[in-house]
């Protein structure tokens, strides 16, 4: 038999959407279980470095939110789960199928000492810090992450013990298994967030084939004070990059990628990293090639104006191409419209694609919430209502409902929060009835 | 809580905890060395670091300590107060510390980020000495507790109130809702149809409003005004005015509508939703409330005289008169006409009244620029171009912008079919925006003229009958509001939240909540959502019955009073008074503060000739002893 | 290291900064990573109005250098707190002169959150009056 648990909302996803909305709920006394995917609560927010338009390190917008919802006495939190089914038995419950994937470390008893970590000899690319340097097979996601309980990556684990000899909790477990549970509540919440698009959909654009041409969210790790190397560098030799480039809608506003709508963020990420860099790499030229600039939220244009201010160059046009030049050096092809339209070829040390959004994650087959044509969950009251979705008493927020920036999620999220305590407050008083 | 008073009571034994902030402050500040030198100080009984203080192993750190009984006094030096001097203060009380003694020393911000080498050391070891001082000081506070009224005021009846409202409304909150105009419905009145649904203004209002109304919960006052307000968080008391419509001011059409009572109850386009006859007397009522919402939304940029032709040339109107024509023009029209004359040609200017930059755009008379994006009018511009081109595809439609911003879900498409539909682009430069000139010579009214970088800098001219801004938005006139009730208001005028993350729909005004435009431009689903999640902070708010707060009030000691009533004379809030007390069989007056309206200032503390008052938590003799670790260091 | 500062002739700068304006603003400077002179020490106060005549005049007593005090100005969240401040510095710089203190090491000005080059300015005009003047002098100081 399954074990089954009872709360008032199911959060479907740890990242900053599901956390306030999480901590809205809790904070008018509801209990609420958030069920994350990943190791770690924080999502996307808490990988990256600086914020923009404050320029606020992320960690430290992000930790007292991770930390608030870690040890608010009416939030659970599941990490490491996946969510199997999620379907309404009536308007008073839903119920999830929740699968607890394998850490091979024991919760309850894991003090997050890092002993296994320290004591383990495999080594293997760290994704959470963009592959540019190493981890072991059996690590703590990262420093700041919640909960501070190791995980040991089965694909990579040579079996040798070493980790099981170390611990001095004995927390490791080789032969755990996945194992299932239900969670019943009244309401659900989908903020199951993105993923960027990836690197090598557009052929013209080598991705993944060219060195020191990366992803945005690797520039991130670069700048992060935590980061791979403290420093940015080249990552093929190491080289302090003296010209850095930003292709804008490297992954959206494209038809032929499917993904014909604005990401939303990526002009201001772009702008952000590139102040970053100035700051890091006072003489490295910095450009950003783009087709519009989308600074549109409260203090973006400001911040847009201040970056061209401080003399990071703007260019209008759409990449046509990107190659690998000789010694490392990253070519980019494209049309100058400012300069009578002819065809250019610039090099630079490091090229960055300013990766667009596509949903983190599908409904299709785990519930019954309908999706919209760009893939993300459909609003059925987009203006009034926004996160109001076609599975009664199931609510969408933040990116799950379409990409936006982080103040935007914050307040969707909030919005959430309003509509599953309204749907509670209503079953209440209908029982009362 | 019981352990306080062993607490004050016991020698103060501090523990220290210094944050490497994973480098941002150890690559600059040998942190080891200052934890050995905090060491030494009398009175610290722990100092250690951690690379990252706020991660939960680091407030575990503390909480070890606690727990064990070995510290009764913290100081964390990290990063800015404003950012973790929360985190720190729960995880104490999380270990059943009193979280008041504690204090936290900025070697971050003020050290590490702006000092290198040695001296950044050493000045993170004063700082953190001072800290230590002040922290021996300290005495336990508890959060002063005061009842909630289950009562909301939401200011404004647009889109944003309308769903405020209504949401506290649902979770059993009592609403008064002021709105200042016979109507509801805001400026959301003034458009047609919406990006990306296409779904009716009118009718969204309409559904919005009609349950507004018959919401036994959500008390409306139309033609209504807050003239008064005083108190404090669950305990406001706000004076409404209510009043007739005034005659002089109003149009005839508004006139019209406001003087027949068939209206009440209808959605009147381009005007708003008539919730219910007009007052016909004045009559000023007080509100008693707990939390005040905001949600007093936008006006549209008027241009200059001048600006692109506007007031010069009758053919040059701004958007919103524009969708106003469309939405009234005859359905079967074969045309596009304007004044009676056939429209063949149409110009629309994007970002008029934003996006200004200082060298290149005049300020307005108060020299005020609109920096910002008003972050609709781009999707605006282009359904209203589409709209055109779809009903009068021999209307000709140019489009002269800076970047186009159709960011939202949906309007990408708008962007796509208008290029499909043939509106021709062009970009200009801000500061090569577009010409508007009067024609000489041939039958087109006006020529417009501009630099179109779209095809590599050409000089373009064409002729054209109707010149349509795309006015951006700017943040209703409260001046009033925001000195009665000392509101922050940021360089762009629209009220300034506490932080747009941490804390996205606050006031620093315990309090007060912020929703939909009066903060920034948004568009109805971004309004509503930041509606809903103020909505739901006010619920969380109100929903014990009683609101906590910083106990950093004025406190006096009873011992050192001897009634001057300094205090009582300089106290900008009237939060002291004299209260008569026995001592000793004699009946004295004697100071006593109201820590509930008491704001902390400290006015008088300096005041005092017998230094018998002092904000807790902040007190002069904490200062002294930091100035004393200063200077000793 | 305290032996070597005490024996260094540079006074000490003590900042006396706004919760709400000045201090947020020092942050903003540390945000940008900005550099400024190290012998400065900012407090965080809730409004500076809380500090009686002899605060100063004992901080000056004691070996301070200069005092900024970094106010909100005309924003002060506080009702009438700035001009009650103003009135308490007209005493205060009164009682400096009768005692021969220089006037320059005190200086109130208002710094907003986002106040970058007004706090830099301001931090560096004492510090270069402070090396000219040094701490206050034996006289200065028993005579304060």
């Amino acid at each position: 038999m399954s074990r089954e648990l009872h709360f008032d909302t199911l959060v479907v996803g740890g990242g900053i959407a599901g956390l306030q909305t999480a901590l809205d709920l809790a904070d008018q006394n509801y209990q609420v279980a958030v069920i994350e995917k990943d190791a770690t609560i924080g999502g996307k927010m808490i990988r990256l470095s600086k914020v923009f338009p404050t320029l606020d390190c992320a960690s430290c917008i992000t930790t007292p939110k991770m930390a608030a919802s870690a040890h608010h006495e009416n939030i659970t939190l599941f990490t490491y789960c996946n969510l199997k089914s999620l379907d309404r038995d009536s308007p008073e419950s839903v119920t999830a199928t929740v699968t607890q994937k394998p850490r091979y470390v024991d919760p309850d008893k894991c003090i997050g000492c890092r002993q296994c970590e320290y004591g383990c000899p495999v080594y293997v690319p760290d994704e959470e810090q963009g592959n540019f340097n190493l981890r072991k097979a059996v690590h703590i996601p990262f420093s700041n992450a919640i909960p501070q309980i190791a995980v040991l990556d089965m694909e990579n684990c040579s079996l040798c013990g070493k980790c099981a000899r170390v611990c001095p909790t004995d927390a490791i477990d080789y032969f755990e298994q996945p194992e299932d549970f239900i969670i019943h509540a009244k309401t659900a919440v989908l903020a199951t967030g993105f993923e960027l698009t990836p690197i090598d959909q557009k052929p013209e654009y080598n991705g993944g084939k060219v060195q020191n041409l990366i992803t945005s969210m690797e520039m991130e790790r670069l700048l992060a004070p935590h980061g791979p190397y403290m420093r940015v560098i080249r990552p093929s030799d190491g080289k302090e990059p003296d010209s850095i480039a930003y292709v804008q809608c490297a992954g959206s506003r494209d038809k032929t990628l499917n993904v014909p709508y604005c990401s939303r963020v990526c002009c201001m990420y772009a702008i952000k990293q590139a102040m970053l860099l100035s700051g890091a790499l006072p003489l490295a030229d910095i450009t950003i090639y783009y087709m519009d600039i989308r600074a549109f939220g409260k203090g973006y244009e400001q911040f847009y104006q201040n970056a061209k201010a401080m003399g990071i160059e703007f260019v209008k046009g759409k990449i046509a191409k990107i190659e690998q030049a000789d010694n490392q050096y990253v070519s980019l092809r494209y049309e100058a419209q400012e300069d009578g339209g002819r065809v250019v070829e610039r090099e630079h040390d490091l090229v960055v694609l300013s990766l667009g959004m596509v949903p983190g994650w599908t409904p299709q087959g785990v519930c019954q919430v309908s999706c919209d044509t760009d893939r993300f969950i459909k609003s059925s009251m987009p203006q009034i209502a926004p996160t109001v979705t076609d599975m009664e008493g199931v609510f969408v927020a933040g990116v799950a409902a379409g990409p936006k920036d982080i103040v935007d999620t914050i307040a969707e999220a909030g919005a959430a929060a309003m509509e599953a305590s309204k749907y509670m407050t209503a079953l209440g008083k209908q029982k009362a009835a | 809580m019981s352990s306080n008073k062993k607490e004050s009571t016991s020698e103060p034994r501090v523990g220290v905890y210094i944050c490497h902030c994973g480098g941002n402050i150890s690559d600059h500040v040998d942190v080891e060395q200052v934890a050995e030198n905090i060491r030494k100080i009398p009175g610290v009984v722990v100092s250690h670091t951690n690379t990252f203080m706020c991660s939960d192993p680091g407030q575990e750190l503390i909480q070890e300590d606690i727990k064990s009984g070995k510290i009764n006094r913290v100081v964390v030096a990290s990063c800015a107060p404003s950012l973790h001097e929360l985190t720190f203060r729960n995880a104490i009380k999380r270990a059943d510390m009193n979280p008041y003694l504690y204090d936290h020393a900025n070697i971050r911000e003020q050290d590490s980020w702006v000092h290198h080498g040695d001296p950044a050391t050493a000045k993170a070891t004063t700082l953190v000495a001072a800290a230590v001082a002040k922290t021996k000081r300290l005495e336990p506070l508890d959060p002063i507790r005061v009842d909630a009224r289950n009562h909301v005021i939401v200011i404004g009846g647009g889109m944003a109130g309308l769903r405020a409202a209504l949401d506290l409304s649902s979770r059993g909150i009592a609403v008064s809702l002021i709105e200042k105009s016979p109507f509801l419905g805001g400026q959301a009145a003034n458009l047609d149809k919406l990006v990306p649904t296409e779904a009716s203004a009118g009718d969204l209002i309409k559904q919005l409003a009609q349950a507004a109304v018959e919401d036994p919960n959500i008390q409306i006052s139309t033609c209504s005004q807050i003239v008064g307000f005083e108190g404090y968080v669950g305990n406001f008391k706000v004076t409404v005015q209510t009043h007739p419509p005034d005659a002089d001011t109003r149009r005839q059409i508004i006139r019209g509508i406001t003087s027949d009572k068939s209206q009440v109850g209808k959605m009147i386009p381009f005007v708003g939703y008539f919730p219910s006859a007009v007052p016909t007397s004045e009559q000023t009522r007080i509100i008693d409330t707990g939390v005040i919402v905001f949600a007093t939304g936008f006006k549209t940029y008027t241009p200059r005289q001048g600006e692109f032709g506007f007031g010069d040339f009758p053919e040059v109107i701004t958007l919103p008169m524009f969708i106003r024509h469309m939405a009234q023009a005859a359905a079967n029209d074969k045309h596009l006409s304007f004044n009676g004359k056939k429209i063949r040609r149409v110009a629309m200017i994007h970002c008029v009244g934003s996006r200004q930059i200082p060298g290149i755009h005049e300020a307005d008379e108060n020299d005020y620029m609109n920096e910002y994006c008003s972050r609709t009018c781009c999707s605006a511009t282009l359904r209203a171009a589409m709209e055109i081109r779809e009903n009068f595809p021999k209307t000709q439609v140019l489009d002269f912008y800076r970047d186009i911003r159709t960011y939202g879900r949906g309007q990408e498409d708008y962007y796509d079919r208008a290029s499909e539909s043939n509106v021709l682009f062009f970009r200009y430069e801000p500061e090569d925006s577009p010409l508007v000139e009067k024609n000489s010579s041939g039958d087109f009214p006006l020529k417009i003229s501009v630099k179109d970088t779209l095809t590599f800098g050409e000089e373009i001219e064409a002729d054209v009958d109707l010149i349509i801004l795309s006015v951006g938005m700017e943040p209703n006139p409260i001046t009033g509001l925001v000195d009665m009730m000392k509101l922050p208001v940021g360089s762009d005028r629209f009220l300034q939240e506490v932080h747009p993350k941490l804390r996205p729909v606050e006031l620093a005004n315990t309090g007060i909540l912020l929703a939909g435009t009066c903060q920034a431009p948004m568009d109805i689903s971004e309004t509503c959502n930041a509606a809903q999640a103020a909505a739901v902070k006010a619920s969380a708010l109100l929903g014990k019955g009683y609101v906590e707060l910083d106990p950093f009030v004025a406190g006096v000691d009873l011992a050192a009073c001897s009634g001057t009533g300094a205090c009582v004379d300089v106290c900008p809030v009237d939060a002291v008074k004299l209260k008569p007390v026995k001592i000793n069989g004699e009946e004295v007056e004697r100071a006593e503060v109201n820590p509930a309206i008491c704001t902390g200032c400290g006015v008088c503390v300096a005041e005092c000739p017998h230094n018998a008052i002092d904000v807790k938590g902040w007190t002069l003799k904490q200062y002294e002893d930091m100035v004393d670790a200063i200077v000793a260091a | 290291m305290s032996n070597e500062s005490n024996n260094t002739p540079d006074g000490k700068i003590l900042i006396l900064a706004t919760e709400t304006c000045a201090y947020p603003g020092a942050n903003s400077v540390g945000q940008a990573h900005s550099s400024y002179p190290a012998n400065t020490y900012i407090l965080r106060v809730r409004a500076p109005v809380l500090f009686p005549e002899t605060f100063y005049l004992d901080c000056f007593k004691k070996g301070i250098g200069g005092i900024i005090i970094m106010a909100c100005g005309e924003e002060c969240p506080y009702d009438g707190a700035f001009h009650a401040l103003s009135k308490r510095l007209d005493q205060v710089f009164k009682t400096m002169k009768a005692k021969g203190l220089d006037l320059r090491r005190l200086r109130l000005t208002a710094i907003c959150t986002v106040c970058n080059r007004a706090f830099l300015k301001e931090v560096n005009d004492m510090n270069a009056l402070i090396q000219e003047l040094g701490r206050p002098t034996e006289g200065e100081m028993k005579a304060a």
